[in-house]
């Protein structure tokens, strides 16, 4: 009799996707680089015998990329990928050890289908397992992003609300900063020249100057006097409570509580959008195709649960994310997550300088908690 | 020595620490004897045969606590929150015992007029990734304990240079950008052109009595924990006490 594990790798086979399997082994700097130190204390990691510091791969998502961009052609050439195997994390409660199966759709530019191509796909492997009906959450980073575009605000305040999507707590904590009511620690003074006056940005840079200079701290390598001075003044015209930072807040907290099935999310977007911000309009055409994908999959959009601030906080997604769970399993756990990242195949090029985007989507399933023997 | 059903009370076996440790027993009529001098490493307490004394280093302390080795420990609380995986589950900070205090703190270079909080490094972290194509570096021995903070203030944007000495002197020597360490007057930051975040001081440590909550307590070390208790355990160290003897009860029954 076929196993689970074989018919979940049939399905994935059959929507067109070819296994590879990329190496166990990395070089731990990539995945620092690009998913932070939050990422290390999670992975396994140890060291050549040049002291080159190596990792037991955390995921295939970047083993794949890796793969794609190394196999040589044109990075944004179309590709479809799928795995199965063994992936590596500090996990406290459960094993360091673990499979993963999952797919990476590369290079796709119909944006909308594909997403929901990747939904659909998900969806087939649990249902493959007899996971029929899961619960299905997602969001779309990318309805943020354009909102924040259309907002009357600061830089420094859109980067920072930006950095926070994903995280509910901070992001609200963040707005209520904005709006002027809660207290913001202020920049110590600097002496101007001529006293009585604002201090210049020489008077700055003078300061910072000799302060790198008392401390006996290289500038070289390091920030530079003249990015200290620009955000010190940047920082200083910051103005919370004005009319504008007010508006925003407001509209920021109208957008963040929307949720509930896409298609009725979509007319309170719509709303918000023609009352506010109309130049979000094109992120919420694309959203309302995105869910005219799920309807064209068959994919039963009642069932599925959109939250306006449900958010993954690493800087490759950039759009769609989406997490399966299985209602009847206590924990909530998801048993599968997925995603837009457009930003990853770049992230990983601009090491070498500067790179375009390169669409992709894909979803990795969590084998141990579908209760999927590995063999 | 007593066998192995004795409580082990784990010392530190050098330097003011020990000396103030051994000041703090003695002043509770706990008078430790270290016999042959002070190059051996086992001890006994006057009038308690229930209890042994092993003298380590103020590092090891918190690994032993937590592996279960010992049954009692003083070390530093900075310690128990950075080598113990899940602390609370394994040790039980007893009583702070009024000496060795730090402060662990984020510092960073008095140049940098545009930082003084949290939320100001967060933006510099990650506007720095940006400009200059590397993440900001930490320069630490507090993996954990940095860990830990930069993710509650939402700072991602960095990594950590291990540094297990003269971390004050990173940033000048150009190995990293900022520091996590501590201090206890901040005379040596303000020296090396360092100043603390106003909102940077991530734990305020001090030596503690520390319990472990997974070593074997016969029936002889209960004994002696209460011998403890009775004259230690007085006034606000007395929940400490309690505390403790409630989880390994608990854990019994």
């Amino acid at each position: 009799m076929e196993s689970p594990i074989d018919r979940l790798r049939g399905v994935l086979a059959a929507a067109g996707y070819d296994f590879i399997e990329p190496p166990v082994l990395h070089d731990a700097d990539i995945f620092l680089d690009l998913a932070g130190e939050d990422l290390r204390r999670r992975m396994y990691l140890t060291a050549s015998a040049e002291g080159l510091e190596l990792c037991l791969r955390p995921d295939y998502t970047i083993p794949v990329a890796l793969h794609h961009l190394t196999a040589g052609g044109d990075p944004r050439r179309v590709a479809a990928y799928a795995y199965c195997g063994p992936v590596f994390r500090q996990r406290p409660g459960e094993t360091g050890e673990f499979w993963q199966a999952g797919v990476e759709s590369i290079g796709r530019t119909d944006r909308a289908d594909a997403d929901a191509d990747v939904l659909a796909l998900a969806m087939a492997a649990l249902g493959s397992v007899g996971i029929d009906r899961p619960t299905v959450r997602i969001g779309d980073q990318s309805l943020f992003d354009a909102l924040l575009d259309a907002l009357p605000v600061p830089d420094l305040w859109r980067r920072r609300l930006a950095r926070a999507f994903g995280d509910t707590q901070r992001l609200h904590e963040l707005i209520e900063e904005m709006a002027g009511r809660s207290a913001r620690p202020r920049l110590g003074p600097i002496a101007a020249r001529h006293g009585g006056f604002p201090p210049t940005i020489s008077d700055v840079r003078e300061q910072v100057a000799r302060l790198f200079a008392a401390g006996g701290i290289p500038e070289v390598g390091g920030r530079t006097v003249a990015e200290i001075a620009e955000r010190y003044f940047e920082h200083t015209a910051l103005t919370a409570g004005s009319p504008e930072s007010l508006d925003a807040a407001r509209i920021l907290t109208r957008f963040l509580a929307i949720s509930g099935p896409p298609d009725r999310a979509a007319l309170a977007l719509g709303e918000l959008a023609a009352s506010e911000t109309p130049a979000m309009a094109a992120a919420i055409g694309a959203f309302a195709e995105r869910t005219h994908g799920f309807v064209r999959q068959g994919i039963d959009i009642d069932g599925i649960h959109f939250a306006a601030n449900f958010g993954r906080r690493l800087d490759y997604y950039t759009g769609f994310i989406f997490e399966l769970s299985d209602p009847s399993r206590g924990d909530g756990r998801p048993l599968a997550g997925g995603g837009r990242y457009d930003r990853l195949l770049s992230l990983i090029r601009a090491r070498n300088g500067t790179a375009d985007d390169v669409p992709a989507v894909g979803f990795a399933l969590w084998l141990d908690r579908m209760g999927v023997l590995a063999r | 020595m007593n066998g192995s059903n004795a409580l082990v009370l784990a010392i530190p076996s050098k330097g003011r620490l020990q000396e103030k440790s051994n000041a703090f027993f003695a002043g509770h009529g706990f008078a430790i004897h270290q016999p042959r001098g002070e190059r051996t490493y086992r001890g006994t307490i006057a009038d308690l045969p229930e209890a042994e004394v092993a003298f380590l280093s103020a590092g090891e302390i918190a690994g032993q606590l937590a592996a279960g080795n010992v049954h009692l420990g003083v070390t530093g609380r900075d310690l128990v929150e950075e080598t113990i995986d899940d602390w609370a589950a394994r040790v039980e900070l007893v009583t702070p015992l009024g000496f060795g205090f730090a402060d662990v703190v984020v510092a960073v270079p008095e140049a940098w007029v545009d930082v003084e909080t949290m939320a100001d490094l967060d933006d510099v972290a990650a506007d720095f990734r940006r400009r200059h194509g590397r993440r900001l570096k930490v320069a630490t021995k507090y993996f954990n304990l940095t860990r830990r903070f930069f993710s509650g203030h939402g700072v991602a944007d960095y990594l950590i240079v291990e540094s297990l000495g003269a971390t004050e002197g990173t940033p000048a020597s150009g190995a990293a950008d900022l520091i996590v360490d501590i201090t206890t007057t901040g005379s040596t930051l303000k020296a090396n052109g360092l100043k603390v975040l106003a909102d940077g001081v991530i734990l305020k440590s001090e030596a503690h009595l520390v319990g472990s909550l997974v070593a074997p307590w016969s029936d002889e070390a209960r004994a002696a924990l209460d011998a403890f208790a009775a004259k230690i355990g007085t006034g606000k160290a007395a929940a400490g006490f309690e505390a403790l003897a409630k989880k390994l009860t608990r854990k019994r029954d």
